[in-house]
């Protein structure tokens, strides 16, 4: 691990290549001791919750990770919408292809998946706070339905993308079309004009 | 369905009050889950819950495995029919749409045994209803819900709208920090009337809206 990192991030980028490597129930934080060069009494003194508080921080520091690529890859799109298509077809892309997810997903459901729930509510408003702006833009631009409530349509469209990140559901997020109808009737029909 | 659920012998039975075997170990295990849980449950604990014995039961069922895949089917399509029936009894799109809500996270927040495992089992509910069971999951309850919807959109819409209306609800229902209480019929309404119902109607509605423009 590189010098200068602080240890709290050290830790967790260690963790993260601990659990990709022996899973979950296996990685120990004798292990992570070893993988970041940060003392058992170090990391303890940081999460005095242990390997439980190691994992769930590890989940929420690598679900970060995630929401902020994403937000790097759409964040100069034209108008709302492109954004959300983008936004949609990036996500679904980077999650096919996030290969410790696929991994644990498969091997550990039971112990992945409440983690993920539980930091959920931190991503929505991440979301929600990342959209309102380009919202308001679309506003100045008269194309918000007049009487939207900006910041609950953020909200619906934060916990819808959420949802539809996961699960598509019916929706081939491969087919441009698809997700060109998906975003501008299906999500966003109530929202601009 | 499978001669599990309907075995032969359930119609020589005395019309016992509670119903027959099946529908008893059905209760039985919801309520046995209510108070501790799937996974402490026993087929044992069934069995004295719906007064009968325990060869019954794994006579009927197999075991645990199969009585609780038994009884999530039953409650999933009670569950279903219970909401489809709130959206037949409206004469309007908003208010199907509404009362399906109202009614579906009515059912979720009152069902003692499904909160019991969302809030000490998780791990044992997630994995069938997030990622790709999720979209199992939402392909189920869109193609259940779809049929009180075609009385107002084509099948083929009332399939996309029942998905949807499965999305929402779950997302608002089972979210702690959802600012909008679908059990409440005031801001279901608001929510749908919003947000949900022009993305439902879609084409007709897009196409209004492109050429006013």
């Amino acid at each position: 691990m590189s010098i200068g990192v602080e240890p709290r991030e050290r830790v967790l980028a260690a963790t993260y290549a601990c659990v990709a490597r022996f899973g979950m129930g296996k990685t120990t934080v004798e292990d992570v001791v070893k993988e970041s060069g940060v003392s058992r009494a170090s990391i303890y003194r940081l999460f005095p919750g242990g390997k439980d508080q190691l994992l769930r921080e590890t989940v929420g520091w690598e679900m970060n990770r995630f929401f902020a690529s994403l937000a790097e890859a759409v964040y100069d799109a034209p108008d709302f919408a492109s954004l959300l298509e983008g936004g949609l077809v990036f996500a679904h892309r980077s999650i096919q292809e996030h290969e410790v997810l696929r991994k644990v997903l498969d091997t550990e459901p039971e112990r992945l998946l409440p983690l993920i729930t539980v930091e959920q509510h931190r991503v929505l408003e991440f979301i929600t706070a990342f959209l309102l702006p380009y919202l308001e833009r679309e506003e100045r631009a008269g194309r918000v339905r007049p009487g939207v409530d900006l910041q609950a349509a953020a909200d619906y469209v934060a916990r819808m993308i959420l949802s539809l990140i996961g699960s598509p559901g019916r929706w081939d997020m491969d087919d441009p079309d698809q997700v060109h109808t998906l975003v501008r009737e299906e999500l966003l029909g109530g929202i601009l004009v | 369905m499978t001669s599990l659920i309907a075995p032969p012998e359930a119609s020589s039975l005395p019309p016992a009050p509670a119903g027959s075997i099946e529908e008893r170990a059905v209760r039985a295990m919801l309520n046995c889950t209510a108070r501790h849980g799937l996974a402490k449950t026993t087929v044992d604990d069934v069995a004295r819950e719906a007064g009968c014995a325990r060869a019954t039961l794994y006579r009927y069922f197999g075991g645990k495995r199969e009585l609780v895949r038994i009884t999530v089917a039953h409650e999933a399509a009670r569950i279903a029919a219970d909401i489809r029936g709130a959206g037949d009894a409206e004469s309007t799109l908003e208010d199907a749409v509404v009362a399906m809500s109202v009614r579906a996270a009515r059912e979720l927040g009152e069902h003692q045994a499904l909160q019991f495992v969302f809030a000490f089992e998780p791990e044992l509910a997630l994995p069938h209803v997030t990622f790709d069971a999720g979209n199992r999951f939402l392909a189920g309850a869109g193609a259940a819900l779809a049929p009180a919807l075609t009385r107002f959109v084509t099948p083929e819409r009332a399939e996309r709208a029942g998905e949807w209306l499965a999305r929402v609800v779950l997302t608002h229902a089972l979210s702690p920090t959802s600012p909008i209480d679908l059990t409440d019929e005031a801001a279901a309404r608001a929510l749908v009337r919003e947000f949900v119902l022009p993305g439902l109607v879609g084409d007709e509605t897009a196409a209004n809206i492109s050429h006013a423009t």
